[in-house]
């Protein structure tokens, strides 16, 4: 079989980029986030064929309506479909799964060689939520020294440590130690890095007039982080597209776009209801783009109606909707859903809605090639069946000769126009496939056509194979 | 910007390693038949106008959830008996089995006559051969590398059909299970066709244990030999088959008087279940970083100087520290084509002296 070579024209290597749309709506009162408005599609075995909670993304989405029937409930009747799982064997090369290892048989320190190793199915992702706040101002005091206060009561809170006497009550000293909210201090960086792109990434904000306060210190505010996995938006989610939306009972109270492209989220909607201050073209927060983080500050009323937004350990509290309460119920870890409410002092969380949109930029590499079957080349085919069946192969063999049989002819597949008469030879192949090889003449890849393409002597094609890598 | 870089010896700070990662795939009876729509008309079920598979599908295959578990279709070797010009669709299953032979068995001969399957790891000696078989072809999605040697396992129902609810099969009556319980990643399986390997599917209970199929790891294809549902094997079948009519057809009748996709039909309704175990490699080559005591204990981090003095020194004479967080991996012109990221950062002085690890999987 002879080979064709790839000239440098032939090759093409670029990037393909798309912006996929994403769109959350996020319902604390059902306890429901919808992604890309998906409905929940009910199946013959489980109640959501992906077996994962709306407005979530199953990565492989290998289990489909499948259910993991117990011996008890298939001795009842009820049919087997089980799971697809994966497990590895633990050798040498030290690979394990990170976090989804399940069952006894999956310690890595205590099993030994040879032990399977098992993940469950599905591997899930949506955005999360993580309301960030102190809770009162904390004192501090050094050892012999009087109680000092220290502001960051909000997402940079730490944890408070003390040093005993020889009394149990006798505190000698007290200092902030870890982070209360360490996904903060995790940001906290990247927040003071962006500042080039916008003030309002820094974590303080500029003084107003000589020796002011500054405009703001994020240690000491309540923050609200919305965390997108990668998986959503690919690189970054891309500048311009963000859209935070807010309704209550329905009507739309408050808008955040970065229309400025620089990260700010800037409130450009009306606010709802006559006696609260609009927030128009207040900042509300910014975006991490590469990182896939909303960090929401603004706390200023969407509306003068009060709303269960807030939920302690034993029951809710009535708060004006304000951007830090944005995306509440999204994996927040608060169940909206069973908070007592008193009429009389505020509405159901069921009355607020969120919308979260914005659109991702994905980069995928595309080779493309183009194979040349030139004229009065590639005319010949290494199927037996290209050669007129009956024939034979030798011509004389011994056990000195072997001699293949040289006027084997090719069968004629020209058509021929009219019934009972056989068209004139022409020398023709059907191209079905084309292998791409390597240097060392391995073959790496083939390209199937739909259909086979005809070509005789005097055709001449190019085929464009593209490959995404 | 680094400005010194450390130069990898590539005798011994490089090796390769290959893992496998498996996955368990359980096939029931109820995800291929029954479940979605009545017999011969099931929406997981795609049937084409060329009539020469089927595909199955895991959920109807309109949602865009339904996933691709395979194509089943069915075929007979133009010397088989069940080969006749009045066969339905007589052509077509000669090609299927022409077809299946060639890419999984190639050619013999000085007339290069396509091989013939065989339940056995010979394919060349015409024992045990399989004229009439079913083509079980696994999506990649399932397959993915290959099937892990023996795990597969097919259990098929020999009941006869029941007479009341459409498709149904009588639940008393006797199953039989193929394995490939023979093979294993160090034996039992032969290389020598166009496909890769392939082990033989063996029935190991009484009456007539033996081999009635092949497995084909790397390509992902069972052939299973039509003979397993005749009278001689299972003691009854006088009702291989029963059309969406309730015609009632015994084996020959089924594969000669009906279409590709009626056997189909018939061979899904009696797949009670099927699993294998298949494998993905990844394969890694693992960086030995090493760290010298006298090297990178200094950092190029903006914040590592304050007042063009080093923040962790408080004197000329203190020992310098820094603290590690990546490792980039660059070529030989100096070009950042890695980074590998530490959970927590490493204190490095000149007391110490580490190597580090780093895997990359492709």
């Amino acid at each position: 079989m002879s080979y064709k070579k790839f000239e440098s024209t032939d090759i093409i290597l670029n990037t393909m980029r798309a912006a996929p749309l994403c769109e959350f709506i996020i319902e604390p009162g059902a306890g429901a986030i919808y992604y890309n408005n998906r409905p929940e599609r009910t199946g013959k075995f489980v109640s959501n064929v992906l077996d994962v909670p709306n407005g979530f993304i199953s990565l492989y989405e290998l289990n489909i309506d499948r259910y993991n029937t117990s011996s008890a409930e298939h001795a009842a009747g009820v049919p087997m479909n089980p799971l697809i799982y994966s497990f590895i064997e633990k050798d040498s090369s030290r690979y394990s799964f990170k976090t989804v290892m399940t069952g006894s048989e999956s310690d890595w320190d205590v099993e030994g060689a040879g032990t399977k190793l098992y993940a469950a199915y599905p591997f899930s992702a949506s955005i999360t939520r993580e309301f960030m706040t102190g809770t009162t101002t904390q004192q501090y005091k050094a050892e012999g020294s009087p109680a000092t206060s220290l502001l960051a009561n909000g997402a940079g809170q730490r944890i408070k440590c003390t040093k005993t006497g020889s009394s149990e009550t006798a505190v000698l000293e007290m200092w902030p130690c870890s982070a209360s909210h360490p996904h903060y201090y995790g940001l906290r960086q990247r927040l003071d890095y962006y500042k080039w792109r916008s003030p309002h990434y820094g974590i303080t904000g500029s003084s107003t007039g000589s020796g002011g306060t500054p405009a703001w210190i994020k240690d000491q505010q309540k923050i609200n982080l919305i965390s997108i996995p990668s998986i959503f938006y690919g690189s970054r989610i891309k500048p311009g597209t963000v859209s935070c939306k807010m309704y209550y009972t329905g009507s739309l109270i408050g808008e955040l776009v970065d229309n400025k492209r620089n990260g700010e989220l800037i409130q450009v909607s009306s606010a709802w209801g006559a006696t609260v201050t609009s927030g128009t073209n207040n900042v509300a927060g910014v975006v991490l783009y590469d990182e896939g983080f909303l960090v929401l500050t603004g706390s200023w009323n969407l509306t003068d109606d009060n709303v269960f937004l807030v939920r302690g350990s034993t029951g809710g509290s009535p708060v004006n909707p304000q951007w830090i309460y944005f995306g509440a119920g999204a994996q927040d870890g608060i169940n909206y859903t069973t908070v007592t409410i008193d009429a009389s002092t505020g509405d159901a969380p069921s009355n607020i809605t969120f919308k979260l949109s914005f659109r991702g930029e994905t980069e995928t590499s595309v080779l493309t090639m183009f194979a040349h079957a030139k004229r009065g080349e590639t005319n010949f085919s290494n199927n037996p069946t290209f050669i007129k069946h009956g024939q034979s192969l030798l011509r004389n063999t011994s056990s000195h000769v072997y001699e293949e049989n040289t006027a084997r002819t090719i069968k004629n597949t020209v058509s021929s126009s009219f019934t009972n008469q056989s068209a004139s030879f022409k020398r023709q192949v059907y191209i079905s496939r084309i292998g791409i090889y390597d240097e060392a003449r391995n073959l790496i890849g083939i390209a199937s056509l739909a259909n086979p393409i005809l070509k005789t002597d005097d055709d001449e094609y190019t085929f464009k194979l593209r490959v995404d890598l | 910007m680094p400005r010194t870089y450390e130069t990898l010896n590539l005798a011994s700070d490089l090796t390769t390693t290959r893992t496998l990662l498996h996955e368990s795939i359980p096939i029931t009876g109820n995800i291929v038949s029954g479940t979605y729509g009545v017999y011969g008309s099931e929406r997981n079920i795609k049937n084409y106008a060329h009539g020469q598979f089927q595909s199955v599908y895991d959920y109807p295959y309109l949602s865009s959830s339904a996933n691709h578990i395979f194509d089943l279709t069915m075929g007979y070797d133009e010397t088989s008996v069940m080969s006749s010009s009045t066969s339905i669709q007589n052509a077509k299953k000669i090609n299927m089995y022409n077809e299946f032979s060639q890419v999984l068995l190639g050619y013999t001969g000085s007339a290069n006559t396509i091989e013939i399957f065989e339940s056995d790891l010979n394919f060349g000696d015409n024992n045990r051969q399989m004229k009439e078989v079913f083509f079980v072809n696994f999506s990649r999605l399932l397959v993915k590398d290959q099937i892990k040697k023996g795990s597969f396992s097919i259990s098929l129902s020999t009941g006869s059909w029941a007479s009341g609810t459409p498709g149904a099969i009588n639940a008393t009556t006797a199953s039989i299970t193929l394995a490939d319980v023979s093979a294993s990643e160090t034996g039992g399986t032969n290389n020598k066709g166009n496909a890769g390997e392939y082990g033989v599917l063996w029935r190991s209970n009484a009456p007539a244990s033996g081999a009635y199929g092949l497995v084909f790891y790397q390509a992902g294809i069972a052939v299973i030999t039509a003979s397993i549902f005749s009278s001689s094997i299972v003691g009854l079948q006088q009702d291989f088959n029963k059309t969406p009519g309730g015609v009632k057809q015994s084996l020959s009748a089924s594969l000669t008087g009906s279409s590709i996709s009626g056997n189909c039909d018939a061979f899904r309704h009696r797949l009670q279940n099927l699993s294998f175990n298949n494998s993905t490699e990844i394969n890694s080559t693992i960086y030995f970083c090493r760290v010298p005591h006298n090297k990178f204990n200094y950092s190029t981090n903006p914040t590592y100087t304050s007042a063009s003095q080093i923040r962790v020194k408080a004197k000329a004479s203190d020992t310098p520290v820094s603290y590690l967080t990546t490792i980039g991996l660059y070529n030989a012109e100096n070009e950042l084509l890695a980074t590998a990221k530490l959970s927590e950062p490493l204190k490095k002085d000149p007391t110490t002296e580490l190597t580090l690890r780093v895997r990359l999987d492709y």
